[in-house]
């Protein structure tokens, strides 16, 4: 087992800043599509998570001297809200103690419309938060119901509404190919988010991810993705957002910075229970189950469960591919001063297959065209070795 | 041997499938304990676990049976099996030959069918002294009575003592086993006339070479000898001789009218031919026994690996399948499409199947047949006739002066509801009427004339699914004929695939031609841009289909720990498309091919 996590090697002393996520691992309920590590709430359970938390803060402290700098921040989960105002007091503490946070950076956390609240709104405004992700994943009921969700469309509306309010930057998530879903039920959506002042939009399509309910019995009739994506991508521009990721929507200068670290290669730092830290060389994924996670930091050891180098080859395709995810593309300057020219000729050549309309080329670089991100998938496998 | 020659009897067993052939054979080796109850098994006689499974008889197995007559003498008997599949009519003209009279098996619930038929005029021809047994007579649906009338009236047989059995309960042996020493006459030949055996079969074994099935006509043969085949001009030294009881136990002669086995450091059986006359070296036949010929494969098809790397395996394992089975032919052949693979020739579709089910079970070797043709003549400007074993070898239509297919002659057994929805099939498969006759009001004996390779597609399949399985059918060889037939080009974005192309008449082309554009439009992955797919006779394109471009994907979410999965699961996906195969800018896996060629399959089942 690694004795540190990687966002800290080589660059602790440089005092280079990084990018802080923090997985809540709770849930009020799991969502039959959903892959991410939660558990159930009960008695105890979250005193305990924040102990570990801590405790994986001191640690990391220990084996570095110094931790550095935060740039971005991530509260996300499982669910961030189920968390009563008594816990998030405690954690924003224990956040505090641990990190410097720079100034005037971005904190986006995770929110549930079943369990936002004010007093939890008042919280982060007095703390450091400026953006609020929104769950809401459809404004149709029914679509709700199937998804298994906890709360109604009217509740969606009443959560981003205060959010608003409180003057956070508001990003609304929602999910397309869904069973019976058509064209007009998802722009009900589209539109509904942008009417409640999101400026920022995801849309994400319903993945039945091996190990989840649905991905072993895929529920019937879901609708093919292509046209909704496509709808959404006409949509959103129309009123005034930009894609600047495969998924991702915003009005100017509203773009995650926080998940930009991810698709451009920075380093981040994850804490809790399966969260996942990189420094651009080493990967590494902490323990995925909280009482594992509670008893290996109580022992006084990192929670490592999983770490790769990443090199040649490897290293260079997932960059590519990462940075084809994002509308800037794969800048040819900044790759080859990275990783080389011979390799930004091979991934060139691997491109080369690719009709114009899908792929832009310009002297700067490549980027996929609208089309060309409706096949990604099918880009990304071509570059890879 | 112990008895005279009057008293050996050779016999066979004809019979339609089904009617009960091999539990008959095995009730005969009870019953005069050729075969001891503790080594019994069913089936006994076939020994291809393809031919238990299948419950059809394949190669055949001659025994000796020692039986002691009701009049208290011993006799012989020799009861020779054969295959009653229309593929292997050669082979059964051949072990009819071997013998003097035939057991013809009817069902007694089904009656007479078409196999009945063709193997009972068979045995007549060859001369044979024919004893009707209706069998299956314990079935509640058993109806003797129509089945004799329908023997006596289809196949011309007296059944006024006609003998009733169950094989299954082992009703009705005795009378059999009596009737055959009483009905079949004796063999007849001269010792010491110069030797005369005619091979009916020979099989390859892995330890002793080949074993020569015969039949002594006239003369003796024994170990140490040295022996000619007649045909192939080979000459062997007899390492051993024997009878099959029915494992084989060495004797040291075999004479005139004596059915056993011969081995001599025979290698292959192609030198060792079915209907080839052996005789004495030293002491020649002046001719051989008539009735010889070399068969020639009808129905031809690409055998390719799966794994590119087996073709060594195929080679040798279609190799080692030709030491068992002379009449499989091949040769090397490569596809763009599929790598390198075998032309292979067979009797028919049976045979085919047979052949690539064992290259499969007994050689290990995984492999992909393309669709079957058959042997196509065609005459060029020249006036030279040359002979197209697959579609590719066909020339351009401007140098052809007339193309000829083989046709066959059928004859079905169709109950009278069914007669219009037959006869429409085989107007369909362009077939030209020649008789129809009821023999009882409920049946009907149909005959037609038809292309072979309109009977190869998917004929059983088709008449099967618009009789409900209760017409049966048989054919024989008729010739070929002029044709007006084009060979049909699958192009794909372009470029026209080896693999895919396929020969057929004129007005069946655009029909075909769709069918294979609509599959293949199932199977091909969707690729980043638009594709053609075309059927074309030469330049002209007949069918035209575009698919349209991918369009269908999940485009999930990727953050910070989805990265080193999704970077897994592309490489899984890739993997997958590793053997792609390159046609023009379009790149198909394997598996398209596999599933294109595969898919004609299912619709023959």
């Amino acid at each position: 087992m690694p004795s540190s996590s990687p966002a800290m090697k080589k660059r602790s002393n440089a005092k280079r800043a990084v990018s802080l996520y923090i997985h809540i691992p709770f849930c009020e309920s799991k969502c039959p599509y959903c892959s991410f590590y939660s558990t159930a709430m009960a008695p105890g359970k979250v005193e305990n998570f924040l102990g570990a938390l801590e405790a994986e803060i001191d640690l990391l402290k220990a084996a570095h001297k110094v931790l550095p700098d935060v740039r971005t921040t991530y509260i996300g989960g499982g669910t961030p809200t189920v968390l009563g105002p008594s816990h998030w007091v405690r954690l924003i503490d224990i956040l505090e103690k641990g990190f410097r946070f720079l100034p005037g950076n971005e904190v986006s956390v995770e929110a549930n419309p079943g369990s936002i609240s004010r007093e939890l709104i008042s919280l982060w405004k007095e703390w450091r938060v400026t953006r609020v992700s929104v769950g809401v994943q459809s404004l149709r009921d029914e679509d709700l119901f199937l998804l298994g969700r906890s709360h109604d469309a009217g509740r969606s509306a009443e959560a981003m509404k205060i959010v608003t309010e409180a003057g956070f930057s508001l990003s609304a998530d929602l999910l397309f190919g869904l069973p019976g879903q058509d064209i007009r039920g998802w722009h009900e959506s589209l539109k509904g988010v942008i009417g409640a002042g999101a400026d920022h939009v995801s849309v994400y399509q319903l993945a039945l991810d091996p190990g989840t309910p649905w991905g072993d019995r895929p529920p019937a009739g879901l609708a093919e993705g292509y046209p909704l994506y496509r709808w959404a991508q006409y949509y959103l521009e129309k009123k005034g957002y930009r894609q600047y990721e495969i998924a991702s929507f915003a009005k100017a200068g509203k773009w995650c910075r926080h998940n930009v670290v991810y698709w451009l290669g920075g380093d981040f730092l994850g804490l809790g229970p399966s969260a996942w830290s990189c420094n651009g060389f080493e990967r590494s994924r902490n323990v995925i189950d909280l009482d594992e996670y509670c008893s290996i930091t109580g022992r006084g050891e990192l929670p490592v469960c999983f770490s790769e180098i990443l090199e040649g080859d490897v290293l260079v395709s997932e960059r590519a591919i990462l940075a084809l995810r994002t509308r800037w593309g794969i800048r040819s300057r900044k790759f080859s001063a990275l990783f080389g020219a011979g390799s930004l000729d091979t991934i060139m050549q691997r491109l080369e297959e690719i009709p114009s309309h899908l792929l832009k080329r310009s002297r700067g670089g490549v980027y996929l065209s609208r089309e060309g991100m409706r096949v990604g998938n099918s880009i990304w496998q071509m570059l890879l070795p | 041997m112990s008895v005279p020659m009057e008293r050996i009897r050779n016999f066979c067993i004809i019979a339609h499938v089904d009617h009960g052939k091999s539990t008959l054979a095995d009730r005969l080796l009870e019953a005069t304990t050729t075969v001891s109850a503790r080594d019994m098994r069913e089936q006994i006689l076939d020994t291809l676990d393809l031919e238990r499974e299948r419950g059809i008889t394949i190669k055949l197995v001659p025994v000796q049976m020692k039986y002691r007559g009701i009049d208290g003498l011993d006799y012989v008997l020799n009861l020779i099996d054969t295959p009653g599949h229309v593929d292997f009519t050669y082979e059964v003209s051949r072990s009819l030959a071997a013998c003097e009279g035939a057991l013809l098996i009817v069902d007694a619930a089904q009656g007479v069918e078409a196999q009945t038929v063709a193997n009972a005029y068979l045995a007549v021809d060859h001369g044979l002294e024919i004893i009707p047994v209706i069998n299956k007579i314990d079935l509640p649906s058993a109806q003797p009575e129509q089945a004799a009338r329908e023997i006596e009236e289809v196949v011309g047989l007296d059944c006024s003592d006609v003998l009733l059995a169950s094989a299954k309960e082992g009703k009705g042996i005795k009378e059999i086993l009596e009737a055959v020493i009483k009905k079949v006459p004796p063999p007849s030949g001269e010792r010491d006339m110069p030797l005369q055996a005619l091979i009916f079969d020979s099989i390859y074994n892995n330890y002793r070479g080949v074993i020569c099935y015969i039949r002594v006509t006239n003369g003796t043969v024994r170990t140490g000898d040295m022996i000619t085949f007649m045909a192939t001009r080979r000459s062997f030294q007899v390492e051993e001789i024997g009878v099959f009881c029915p494992d084989m136990r060495p004797v040291d002669e075999l004479g005139p009218g004596e059915v056993g086995y011969l081995i001599g450091n025979i290698k292959t059986v192609e030198e060792a031919r079915v209907g080839d006359t052996v005789t004495s070296s030293r002491n020649p036949a002046i001719a051989p026994l008539p009735g010889y010929r070399k068969v020639k494969p009808v129905v031809f098809c690409g055998f390719y690996p799966i794994e590119r790397d087996e073709y060594p395996q195929l080679r040798d394992a279609l190799e080692k399948l030709q030491m068992n089975d002379s009449a499989i032919f091949f040769e090397p052949e490569t596809s763009t499409a599929l790598g390198f693979g075998f032309r292979c020739g067979f009797l028919g579709l049976l045979h085919m199947e047979i052949a690539r089910e064992r290259l499969n079970r007994e050689f290990g070797v995984d492999l992909v047949a393309t669709a079957p043709n058959v042997v196509y003549h065609f005459r060029d400007m020249s006036g030279s006739l040359i002979e197209a074993h697959r579609p590719s070898d066909f020339p351009e239509a401007s140098m052809i002066e007339e193309v000829l297919e083989p046709f066959i002659k059928i004859t079905g057994f169709v109950p009278s509801e069914y007669v219009g929805k037959v006869m429409q099939l085989c107007q369909d498969r362009r077939g030209v009427f020649v008789g129809m006759d009821y023999i009882t009001p409920q049946r009907a004996r149909i005959v037609y004339e038809l292309p072979l390779a309109e009977f190869i597609i998917d004929f059983h399949d088709r008449l099967k699914s618009v009789t409900r399985g209760f017409a049966s059918i048989d054919y024989e060889h008729a010739g070929f004929r002029p044709s007006n037939l084009v060979k049909v080009d699958i192009l794909i974005g372009g470029e026209p695939v080896d693999a895919f192309c396929f020969v057929c008449h004129v007005d069946r082309a655009f029909n075909r031609g769709q069918e294979a554009v609509r599959k293949l439009k199932e199977i091909i992955p969707r690729q980043l841009f638009e594709v053609s797919l075309q059927a074309a006779i030469g330049k002209r394109v007949i069918v035209r289909q575009n698919v349209k471009p991918l369009r269908k994907d999940v485009l999930a979410k990727c953050y910070g720990g989805d990265i080193t999965r999704k970077r897994k699961l592309l490489e899984k996906q890739k993997e997958g498309k590793k053997r792609m195969k390159q046609i023009g800018r379009i790149s198909l896996p394997q598996e398209a091919f596999l599933a294109f060629l595969k898919s004609g399959d299912e619709e023959e089942e």
